[in-house]
């Protein structure tokens, strides 16, 4: 324990350090601000890599619909919003149809590969993603669109910083699933054989958990997570169905990160690949290249945890 | 070596498509069916890694990325013919399936997929910055305006010409992928993907035939990609996005890993059925509807995809129960 509080304490060490290596010479203020964007747009990574590992730990599957289903998710509250519903409505109706399109695949699809490989049901749900996305981009053709929650406008200033109050809102709702998720999983029977399904599959089977329940609960959690992801990626970057789609590349970053399997290490890789491609901006040398910043922070991940073992994920048998 | 019958199968497919193709083909559609060649080059790369081996790349269009861009700098830079420029170009990007197979080697499954994802991505941001070479000066040699003319093969100079060769060049590339299926490469990928183990126990070096499949793979890769340079001298870093090589390996699965018209059925279904639906006056995005629900069919109940269905509704036909 203490070797790997004192590993996780030189990680930190050296993210500070990369960042203070970018923000050099720069004026505070102008870093802060840096850091706040980066920040909400990390939360953005962290919550759809927490999505996506809710789901593989309790069912296997790794959901590269996660995008598709919350850009249908953030068209559909647009779309209403142009007919003139009330805005909380629109929202609470996107995230439900994001839920409901992932639940969907749950309950329909998924079954028919429940005893097949890991790579395998993470192909099909490519399938998935491709359907969501044609129809997506299909009922809304390419256009410029805007969609603006009225937390846009209300901002607090912490320490000379003025933040919208919707990027505060990203960094705490990543940080709040990520401790609502834990409390979940630690208290609650569901979340006991939640954990007991991650561990070992069939074994879990035997002795009486209800697969299928368990199963239901996490396509919904991660459902409901990829539709709040995908409202709040229309409002702070794009509000275009293929870009938000696409967007499950770097949360697939950002839950390596965290081994697919450590919701705190999530979060923080996907925070930290956030702030360095936004401080990266700083520096004339990476300026242009920063988008890499999720796929070298994967790939240094992977390799520096691969250092000592020969397989890397836990649950890579 | 003796030719199978789908080996003969192949010969006459090739024969025909080279002969009817630049008859019945014109203008932009000659374009189009040496894209889907080029394509179809580039899903026979990642289907033998995931029927032979079971390794998952979501790389590939990347890696042909990296070949059309090497294609074009050197065809820029120096005055070589075409067919060193494209030999360059495909050990360039041989080399490169090599270093991504590095860490690659001791994963498997999906957290071998993810890494090769998380390079698509890298070389996205790469190719997209920095483009593609067109005649600039600088390493990097871009330049606005318009672009400097490409070189083509000297034999092969008109476009229904280089749909020809590019033709010749691919089922050249087929027959490699099948002498490598019968040689020692190929009965130690077979016993890699029974069990690596038993593979290890029975002297099979596994971290040796597994880089040589990358290898290979981005062999066919880097072909492809300077192949498609040729096509019209330029090249659209849009072409090679991370989500490119997510599809191409979609395509390969629904086309059917296992059999050579698996490839092809897949570079037809990846350009030419956009370009089918363009003249149809439909919207191109209906294809990715039909690829997704064809994607999870396939994956559900036709595990051989569409080609192990011709194929097996064909032998059915010759045993005579219809």
């Amino acid at each position: 324990m203490k070797v790997k509080i004192l590993q996780l304490l030189f990680y930190a060490l050296g993210a500070v350090l990369i960042c203070v290596l970018l923000s050099w010479g720069k004026p505070p203020k102008i870093i802060g601000l840096f850091i706040v964007s980066g920040l909400a747009v990390g939360s953005l990574y962290a919550l759809g890599g927490i999505g996506i590992v809710v789901l593989y730990r309790a069912t296997g599957v790794l959901n590269f619909a996660n995008g598709a289903v919350g850009a249908f998710g953030v068209m559909l509250a647009w779309q209403l919003a142009q007919i003139g519903w009330p805005g909380p409505l629109t929202w609470l109706v996107g995230i439900l149809s994001a839920t409901a399109l992932s639940l969907a695949y749950g309950l329909l699809i998924a079954p028919k590969l429940a005893w097949r490989d890991n790579v395998v049901k993470a192909v099909a749900t490519l399938g998935f993603a491709l359907v969501v996305l044609g129809l997506t981009a299909f009922i809304w053709e390419d256009d410029v669109r805007r969609l603006s929650l009225p937390t846009d406008k209300q901002a607090v200033v912490i320490m000379g910083l003025r933040i919208t109050v919707t990027r505060m809102i990203v960094v705490s709702a990543a940080i709040a699933f990520v401790l609502g998720i834990w409390l979940f999983l630690t208290h609650t029977r569901i979340g006991l054989q939640m954990r007991a399904l991650a561990n070992n599959r069939d074994i879990s089977a035997l002795i009486g958990v209800p697969i299928f329940k368990v199963e239901t609960i996490a396509w919904s959690i991660s459902g409901l997570i990829a539709g709040f992801t995908g409202l709040m990626f229309g409002d702070l970057i794009r509000l275009e169905p293929s870009v938000i789609t696409f967007m499950v590349i770097p949360s697939i970053a950002a839950a390596i990160c965290g081994r697919l399997d450590n919701l705190a290490l999530v979060l923080i890789g996907g925070l930290f690949i956030g702030v360095i491609e936004s401080l990266s901006t700083l520096s004339p040398l990476i300026k242009q290249v920063r988008p890499i910043a999720p796929f070298v922070i994967a790939a240094i991940a992977l390799i520096w945890m691969q250092r000592s073992q020969k397989l890397i994920f836990s649950r890579d048998s | 070596m003796k030719i199978t019958r789908s080996g003969y199968a192949g010969i006459a497919f090739t024969l025909a498509l080279l002969i009817l193709l630049p008859m019945l083909a014109n203008g932009q559609w000659v374009k189009v069916f040496t894209s889907a060649s080029c394509f179809t080059l580039a899903a026979a790369g990642v289907a033998f890694m995931y029927s032979r081996l079971g390794m998952v790349s979501l790389g590939q269009v990347a890696l042909m990325g990296i070949g059309g861009w090497v294609m074009l700098r050197m065809n820029h830079a120096f005055n070589f013919p075409f067919e060193v420029n494209l030999i360059i170009a495909a050990s360039v990007t041989m080399i490169f399936g090599w270093v991504l197979a590095l860490p690659a080697l001791k994963m498997r499954g999906l957290y071998l997929a993810l890494i090769t994802l998380m390079a698509a991505g890298g070389i996205e941001v790469i190719l997209s910055t920095y483009r593609f070479p067109n005649g600039g000066t600088g390493f990097w040699g871009v330049i606005p305006s318009v672009a400097a003319p490409f070189r083509r093969p000297m034999i092969a100079a008109s476009d229904s010409a280089y749909l020809q060769y590019v033709i010749v060049i691919v089922a050249l590339c087929f027959a490699l992928i099948d002498i490598h299926r019968r040689t020692a490469p190929g009965r130690a990928w077979a016993m890699i993907r029974r069990s690596e183990a038993a593979a290890l126990a029975s002297g099979v070096n596994i971290v040796y035939y597994k880089a040589w499949a990358f290898g290979l793979s981005g062999l066919l890769a880097g072909i492809a990609g300077a192949l498609l340079a040729g096509s019209i001298g330029l090249l659209d870093a849009a072409t090679f996005r991370a989500s490119e090589s997510i599809m191409l390996f979609a395509l390969a699965v629904v086309g059917g890993a296992r059999f050579w018209l698996g490839a092809v059925i897949a570079g037809i279904l990846y350009r030419v059925l956009p370009a089918l639906f363009n003249d149809w006056g439909l919207d191109a995005d209906l294809t990715l509807i039909i690829f997704g629900a064809a994607l999870l069919h396939a994956i559900i109940t036709a595990p051989d995809g569409i080609s192990g269905q011709i194929i097996g509704l064909t032998s059915k036909f010759k045993r005579g129960t219809p």
